[in-house]
C-alpha cells in the first residue's frame, strides 16, 4: 500500500480527534416502572448503568428505548451552587450590590425537576421569571482546588432553568425560598461530557420566540474559577452542580407558558408552565 | 404497707417517666463512626440514627473512651435570620420566618475547633438551639408540626461578619466548612418550646434567652418550611441566635448550654 499526503492527514485527523471523541458521552437518568437508573444515550437506545457515570458506573448489559422511559434530571447531587450576576449583560437592581469573586448561594437538591417536569407556578406569587444557565457536574472530590487544576474536577455539561420566584425574593431577607423552594430548578435533558464548557452557546425560547441568548466565554467568573473558588470554602462531591448565573434579562412566566433552553452539545431543556393549587 | 411500697413505686416510676428525656451521641471510635444512646458514662451502640429507628446492637462503649461527634447526620441545615426580639435591634419583625440553609458538612462536633480561616478578621458567635426532624415532611399543618420533631440539641452558628456583609448572599459567611459546632448530645423527650438558651465567651455570659422568646417556634418553622421544602429524617432547623454577638479570637472558648442539652464547648484555632 502506498501512503500519499492524504493518508497522512486523515490519520492526523483521527489522532486529533480522537480524544475528544472518546470523552463524549451522552448521560441520562430515567425512570421506568419506579425504578431510577443512570444510563448512557447512544442513538436511539438507553445503555443502562450500575451507577452515576462521575461514580464509575458500569454498562449493565440492559438496554432500553428512551421512548419508553420517562427522563429524570441528569443529576443527582448533594450541594447545588448558583451564582448571583455573573454576566455582564446581566444587571443587578439598583438595591442589590456586586463583588469582584463570585455571588455564590446554595438551594436544596430537592428543588430540582427534570426534562419532562412542568414548572409549577406558586399559588401565592404573582412573579415567576426565567432564567436560563449553563450548569456544570463536579465530577471528584474538590477542596481547595487551583484555577489550573479546576478543569479536573468537571465531569460535565447540562442546561438549567433557575426559575425565581421575584416577590419572594424582594420580600425576604435571603434569596432562599425565591430560588430554591421544591421544583423551582429545572434539569435536563442530558448530562454530557467533553464539550469546552467556556465557550458554549446558549439560546432560550419563550413560547418558541428567542429571550437569552449568550455564550459561556462572558461569564465574569468561568466555571474554572468557580470551582476554585467554592473549593476554597466547600468540599465539592461527585455529582454536585454549579450553576452559571443567568443571560441578559428575565421576564416573567405566565401559567400555559413554555420556555425552553438549548445549549449546543446538550440539547433542549424544555418545560411548561403549571398553575400550583 | 403494700399500698405504700406501691405509692413508692408509682412514684418512682413517674419520676423516670418524667426523665424520659432519651439521650442520644455520634462517636467516632477506631475510626469508625457509630450512633449510640448514652446511659450515665456508657453509651450504648445503635445500628442507625436513632430517628431512624436504630436498634441497640447489644456493644458498649465508655463514653470516656470515644470521640464525640455532631450528634446529627442531616442532608438539609435550614438556619434562620433575626428569629428573637432582642436580635433584631430596631427592625420590625419579619412576617414570616427569614430562612436560608448552610450545606451539612459545614458541620463540626462538640470535641472539634473552629476555625478561624486566614482571611477572617471578624468571627462571631451565635448560640442557638437546633432542633432535628424525625419524619419525612411535606406541607405539615400547624397542629401537627410537633409530631415531625425527633429532639433538641445545641449549635453555634459561627458567622463571618465582614464576609456576611460584603458577599451578596449569606453562604460563604454562614456556611464555610466548619462554621457549624452542634453538640454534645442530641435528647428526645424535651419541651423545646420552653428551653433556656445560653452563650458564655471564655466563662463570661454573653447572650442568653428562652425559646419560648422565638418570634416563630419550631413548630411554626416546620409548618412554614415544609409548605416550600421537603423535609428528610435527620434535618436540621436552627432557632436563630439573640441578643448581640461579638468577635471571637483564636484562643477563646465559646459555649453554648442549651437546657437539658447540656454543654457544647468550642475552642477557636487559628487556620493558615
Amino acid at each position: 500500500m502506498k501512503y500519499n499526503y492524504k493518508h497522512f492527514l486523515s490519520l492526523a485527523m483521527m489522532v486529533l480527534l480522537l480524544p475528544s471523541f472518546a470523552s463524549a458521552g451522552t448521560y441520562v437518568r430515567y425512570e421506568q416502572g419506579g425504578k431510577i437508573s443512570w444510563g448512557e444515550l447512544k442513538g436511539d437506545l438507553i445503555l443502562e448503568l450500575s451507577d452515576a457515570p462521575y461514580l464509575g458506573g458500569r454498562e449493565t448489559g440492559n438496554t432500553v428505548k428512551p421512548s419508553i422511559v420517562r427522563m429524570l434530571a441528569p443529576v443527582d447531587p448533594k450541594d447545588v451552587y448558583m451564582t448571583a450576576f455573573n454576566y455582564k449583560d446581566h444587571i443587578p437592581p439598583a438595591n442589590i450590590k456586586t463583588t469582584p469573586y463570585p455571588g455564590v448561594f446554595m438551594v436544596p437538591a430537592g428543588t430540582l425537576i427534570g426534562p419532562e417536569d412542568n414548572i409549577v407556578h406558586p399559588s401565592d406569587s404573582a412573579n415567576i421569571g426565567y432564567e436560563a444557565e449553563t450548569v456544570i457536574v463536579i465530577g471528584k472530590r474538590a477542596k481547595d482546588v487551583s484555577v489550573e487544576d479546576a478543569s479536573d474536577y468537571i465531569f460535565g455539561v447540562t442546561a438549567g432553568n433557575d426559575v425565581s420566584v421575584r416577590d419572594w425574593i424582594d420580600a425576604d431577607i435571603q434569596w432562599f425560598r425565591g430560588k430554591g423552594a421544591a421544583g423551582l430548578n429545572a434539569v435536563g435533558p442530558v448530562l454530557q461530557t467533553g464539550l469546552d464548557y467556556k465557550n458554549l452557546t446558549l439560546t432560550a425560547r419563550l413560547n418558541g420566540e428567542v429571550r437569552q441568548r449568550g455564550n459561556t466565554s462572558n461569564m465574569i467568573h468561568n466555571f474554572d474559577e468557580m470551582v476554585s473558588y467554592i473549593s476554597k470554602y466547600f468540599v465539592l462531591n461527585p455529582g454536585d452542580i454549579i450553576w452559571s448565573g443567568t443571560i441578559g434579562t428575565s421576564e416573567k412566566l405566565n401559567v400555559g407558558d413554555t420556555y425552553e433552553i438549548e445549549i449546543e452539545g446538550v440539547g433542549i431543556l424544555k418545560n411548561e408552565i403549571v398553575q400550583g393549587e | 404497707m403494700i399500698k405504700i411500697v406501691s405509692a413508692g413505686l408509682l412514684a418512682a416510676l413517674m419520676i423516670v417517666g418524667n426523665a424520659t428525656a432519651q439521650t442520644y451521641v455520634r462517636y467516632e471510635q477506631n475510626g469508625m463512626a457509630s450512633w449510640g444512646e448514652l446511659k450515665g458514662d456508657t453509651i450504648e451502640q445503635l445500628s442507625g440514627a436513632p430517628y431512624l429507628e436504630g436498634k441497640s446492637t447489644g456493644k458498649s462503649v465508655k463514653r470516656a473512651d470515644v470521640k464525640l461527634l455532631a450528634p446529627v447526620e442531616p442532608k438539609l441545615v435550614f438556619m434562620t435570620a433575626l428569629n428573637f426580639k432582642s436580635h433584631i435591634g430596631d427592625r420590625e419583625p419579619a412576617k414570616y420566618p427569614g430562612l436560608f440553609t448552610v450545606p451539612a458538612h459545614s458541620i463540626i462536633g462538640p470535641e472539634d475547633n473552629i476555625v478561624r480561616p486566614a482571611e477572617s478578621k471578624n468571627l462571631h458567635y451565635e448560640a442557638e438551639m437546633v432542633v432535628v426532624v424525625g419524619k419525612h415532611a411535606k406541607n405539615v399543618p400547624l397542629e401537627k408540626a410537633g409530631d415531625y420533631i425527633f429532639g433538641v440539641t445545641a449549635g453555634n452558628d459561627v458567622s463571618e461578619r465582614d464576609w456576611q456583609r460584603n458577599d451578596i448572599q449569606w453562604l460563604r459567611a454562614k456556611g464555610t466548612d466548619g462554621f457549624n459546632a452542634v453538640g454534645p448530645v442530641l435528647v428526645k423527650g424535651l419541651d423545646y418550646t420552653n428551653l433556656e438558651i445560653e452563650g458564655r465567651l471564655n466563662g463570661e455570659r454573653v447572650q442568653g434567652q428562652n425559646s419560648s422568646d422565638m418570634l416563630f417556634d419550631m413548630n411554626y418553622m416546620v409548618y412554614y418550611i415544609s409548605k416550600y421544602f421537603t423535609l428528610e429524617p435527620g434535618d436540621l432547623i436552627w432557632s436563630g441566635t439573640m441578643g448581640s454577638t461579638k468577635k471571637m479570637e483564636p484562643g477563646d472558648v465559646y459555649e453554648v448550654d442549651v437546657e437539658g442539652v447540656g454543654v457544647l464547648r468550642n475552642k477557636v484555632e487559628q487556620g493558615k
